[in-house]
């Protein structure tokens, strides 16, 4: 298939997700708003061990006390990410449930196409919701605000973060070729990056979550956007992080692509394509 | 002597309404799908319901299951009101609906019909000699242990049927019980239906389909049913009696002709055309079809290539053509009347 | 009618076969038959949930797994177990057995929300709610039998989450309190079924029934003391946690297994709970009977 005709696909897939989407304009409003309903029992929980504010303990571990500002970040960059592993690693299941699976596969178009497409789609509409849960914040008294010169590197980080988080939500949505029931997998995944990585707390808490959340490249991303964000470091390594990244970024992408075609070809060996 | 009061009719309809709202918002419109049917089926009786799809067999029998509530009429299964009474006429009432997926496809047939009976209180011995019964009176036994996932439908259908006759029933409720059935299997399912349930068991069934020869083949009386109207109720004999000295011209040619100039012919009396792959095929309905045919055949020659033509007896499916005007294959789901 | 030929009867026809029960018959052999219905429901679902056997690994190991977090964070946060400020507020400093005990208890909302919100969504998906609503018993046989399987799952979830915690962390509980909690527990799980029964019948009717789930879910796990005393919320959300039952089960367990003071006495807490349970019971059933008749009229019921 020719650039321009693979282009014309991914267009076409981009607009189909859209119209899709929008035809449920609930569910655009549940996604901007309860993720950040979803911090609320850490606030809480913060002020009742610690009371409001500041916790020493944070402070000698991550170098800043706010724990809130901490809480924050960690779940408007999880959510992006998530909204990735949800919007493309579920996606070709909903193909698969809405029976036009199997048409998509008996096409000239490869799967990967499609899904870059969901892809692209996922991570503009993420992104507009992202920002509009980031400026909201930065009204709100949790000591949280966004500068030219430090948007533009959480910006760089984010998106080095993204390239290889789809790699992992291809390899998964060749997974969901094959295990059909999905819905549970995205959420024990979900569930294990919320445990090996800073999302919810610090992770040099434990040894074992220390270890673990070096393999993530969640962990190295949100270390350096809560270094520029919170404690204001002009200087967080951030071309040694995105050099990390870059790497992990490289072997996910490589990775998610190899193992979707050996998953997309055996469902087709096994004639479990259309299943349900 | 007093006179011994005849039992309840197995089933009686009266006047059922039954109107669905469609489309969203203020774009929603009222679709009548049932329109003031009656029939009334008395014990034994093996009862058909033929109309095409669309017409409003399905949403008929989901009322008298007790699924769906009617806007108007009333329903009573033994003399029992299928309202009020629900509770007893399920008890009553066994259904077989149509589609692929009814039963738990990740468990064995026995284990759906394990699960079944308890629902309708079959327990204990009782209950497993029921279901080794049915499942060698349907030729399960080899595959009861299985999922139904690896079943072939025909087979997922005869577990359907074991089903719905599990707790000995006295109406049963066969919504399309052939549909989408290779030959073999749906030669069963009839055969089962007539010799089986009907005269060896004595069990009042009311069997919709669109299947001409399904109906002709197992029903004493037929109702014709098209756009949620009952038309008629007769023997499949008086059906064709009462088109007296009709035949059907069948004519087969290239092309889509033009229908409206033959529907004008004199001695016409409907006309109905079927398009696939290219060819037409045209019945038209006449009490003598040689006096139409040489008219017919030049009218049609002008369009194209004539490649077949047969004068036939009617069929039930040529009955409700002349009937109602549309042809059983018809979808005729669209055409429900609105309802203001 | 066209005369087939002279068939043979079918093999093994002609048994004697049982005759049709009649519903109305004595309030006991009813029961009897709704409670068989409810059971067989329940194996039912165990047989589908072990098709999957990964699946159900992973349902019993994610409790542990979303736990954690809370427990780290919490550590974190005071630099050990044991946190002042808590003692303070409620009586007892124990982090790691307090954060427990609430997502243990929070997991029980989460399977009304859940699990049993989404029992006929399930039928639904299947396709064989209609041959299950044409069945002789009542809808609410088919929500407990449901319900039954969610119970059942949701105690060997707690069990392996309690089994994880208290090896690694070891878990500080007064043992006396084990049996009030447990009477808490039955309580309270009556009034879930309420809440469950709302759920389930709203799934029905909303294709994005999820979506209801989701939101009430996360808004009760906002007001819900889980990790935290009640006292730490603004007082619309201390008033509108006094409404869930899992409020009294969560802050009662802690009372009986901690010592954590709860504000108002035990007795008042299992009279709530009790109130709770008929409000929202007889909530839920109203509310069920009253969409499956709109199902019923409106002919969605097997729509999914």
């Amino acid at each position: 298939m020719s650039f321009a005709a693979t282009a014309y696909v991914i267009r076409a897939e981009m607009v189909k997700t859209i119209r899709i989407y929008f035809s449920y304009p609930v569910i655009i409003v549940f996604w901007a708003i309860f993720p950040v309903l979803w911090v609320f029992p850490f606030l809480f929980q913060g002020k009742a061990l610690v009371g409001p504010g500041q916790s020493a303990a944070f402070q000698q571990l991550t170098g800043s006390g706010n724990y809130m500002a901490f809480i924050l970040i960690g779940a408007m960059v999880s959510n992006f990410v998530f909204s990735g592993l949800w919007g493309v690693g579920n996606s070709l299941r909903e193909e698969t449930y809405w029976g036009t699976m199997e048409y998509i596969i008996a096409s000239p178009t490869h799967p990967l196409v499609i899904l870059v497409g969901k892809t692209l789609t996922e991570a503009a509409i993420t992104t507009c919701i992202v920002a509009l849960q980031a400026t909201l914040i930065s009204f709100l008294p949790f000591g949280i605000a966004f500068t030219v010169a430090k948007v533009l590197p959480v910006l760089l980080l984010v998106g080095l973060l993204m390239l290889g988080f789809y790699g992992f939500a291809i390899a998964f949505a060749g997974f969901t070729l094959l295990i059909k029931e999905v819905h549970g997998w995205v959420h024990t995944l979900e569930w294990v990056f919320f445990l090996f990585s800073p999302i919810r707390y610090p992770v040099q808490v434990n040894v074992i979550t220390a270890f673990v959340s070096k393999l993530i490249p969640l962990t190295w991303a949100l270390i350096a956007i809560r270094g520029i964000i919170m404690l204001n470091q002009r200087d967080v390594g951030i071309w040694k992080i995105a050099g990390v990244l870059l790497g992990m970024d490289a072997v996910l992408l490589v990775g998610g692509y190899l193992t979707f075609v050996a998953l997309e070809r055996k469902t087709r060996r096994d004639g479990t394509v259309g299943m349900h | 002597m007093s006179e011994i009061p005849s039992p309840a009719p197995a089933l009686d309809v009266q006047a059922v309404v039954k109107n669905f709202r469609r489309g969203r918002g203020l774009k929603k419109k009222i679709t009548r799908a049932v329109d003031g049917a009656t029939l009334t089926l008395p014990r034994g009786e093996l009862f058909g319901l033929l109309g095409p799809n669309g017409a409003g067999k399905t949403t008929l029998v989901r009322c008298i299951a007790t699924l769906l509530i009617p806007d108007a009429g009333t329903i009573k299964v033994l003399g029992h009101d299928a309202f009020k009474d629900s509770l007893f006429c399920r008890q009553r009432i066994g259904l077989l609906t149509s589609g692929e997926r009814t039963l738990y496809w990740k468990l064995s047939a026995r284990d759906n019909l394990n699960f079944f009976a308890a629902l309708y209180g079959l327990t204990g011995k009782a209950r497993d000699k029921r279901i080794d019964y049915l499942i060698e009176l349907l030729g399960l036994k080899d595959v009861e242990r299985e999922r139904l996932e690896r079943y072939s439908s025909g087979m997922k259908q005869k577990v359907s049927l074991a089903r719905a006759i599990l707790h000995n029933p006295d109406l049963i409720l066969l919504d399309e019980p052939s549909l989408g059935l290779d030959p073999q299997f749906a030669r069963f399912i009839r055969k089962f239906i007539k010799e089986e349930l009907n005269r060896k068991q004595g069990k009042t069934i009311l069997l919709t389909t669109h299947y001409m020869d399904e109906a002709d083949e197992l029903c004493q009386r037929i109702a014709f049913i098209n756009k949620g109207k009952i038309i008629d109720v007769k023997t499949p004999e008086q059906y064709k009696r009462d088109i007296p000295h009709t035949e059907v011209l069948v004519i087969r040619c290239q092309g889509q002709p033009d229908t409206a100039p033959i529907q004008a012919l004199p001695g016409v009396e409907r006309i109905a055309s079927e398009f696939k792959d290219g060819v037409t095929t045209l019945k038209v309905v006449a009490p003598r079809a040689e006096t139409v045919l040489s008219e017919v055949i030049e009218l049609l020659r002008k369009g194209g290539r004539i490649l077949g033509i047969d004068i036939k007896q009617p069929t039930l499916e040529d009955v409700f053509l002349y009937v109602t005007g549309t042809s059983l294959g018809a979808d005729t789901s669209e055409q429900k009347p609105e309802v203001q | 009618m066209a005369e087939g030929s002279r068939v043979q009867g079918f093999k093994g026809s002609g048994t004697r076969t049982p005759e049709p029960r009649n519903p109305r018959t004595l309030p006991l052999a009813r029961l009897r038959h709704y409670a068989l219905a409810v059971w067989a429901e329940n194996i039912k679902e165990w047989k589908l949930e072990l098709t999957y056997p990964l699946d159900f690994l992973r349902s019993l190991i994610d409790p542990v797994v979303y736990l954690l977090p809370y427990v780290l964070y919490g550590i974190a946060l005071v630099g050990g177990r044991y946190s002042p400020n808590l003692q303070k507020l409620v009586g007892t400093s124990d982090i790691v057995s307090f954060i427990t005990i609430g997502y243990v208890f929070i997991g029980f909302m989460n399977m009304a929300l859940w699990a049993m919100g989404f029992s006929l969504r399930k039928e639904q998906m299947y396709g064989t709610l209609e041959a299950v609503f044409a069945a002789p018993v009542p809808r609410w046989v088919f929500t407990m039998g449901m319900s039954m399987h969610s119970i059942l799952h949701q105690f060997l979830m707690i069990a392996v989450q309690l089994i994880f915690i208290t090896a690694v962390f070891s878990l500080k509980v007064n043992p006396a309190g084990l049996l009030p909690s447990l009477a808490m527990i039955g309580l309270m799980l009556v009034a879930l079924y309420g809440i469950g029964m709302i759920m389930a019948s709203t799934t029905l009717i909303f294709k994005q029934g999820w979506l209801i789930s989701e939101a009430l879910g996360s808004l009760l796990m906002v007001v819900t003391p889980i990790a935290y005393p009640l006292a730490v919320l603004p007082v619309f959300m201390q008033k509108t946690a006094l409404t869930v039952p899992t409020t009294y089960g969560i802050l009662a367990a802690r009372h009986f297994l901690l010592g954590e003071q709860m504000g108002f006495s035990v007795g008042t807490a299992f009279l709530r709970v009790a109130v709770l349970c008929v409000a929202w019971v007889v909530f839920g059933l109203v509310v069920f009977a009253l969409i499956d008749r709109y199902t019923r009229r409106s002919g969605t019921l097997s729509h999914y």
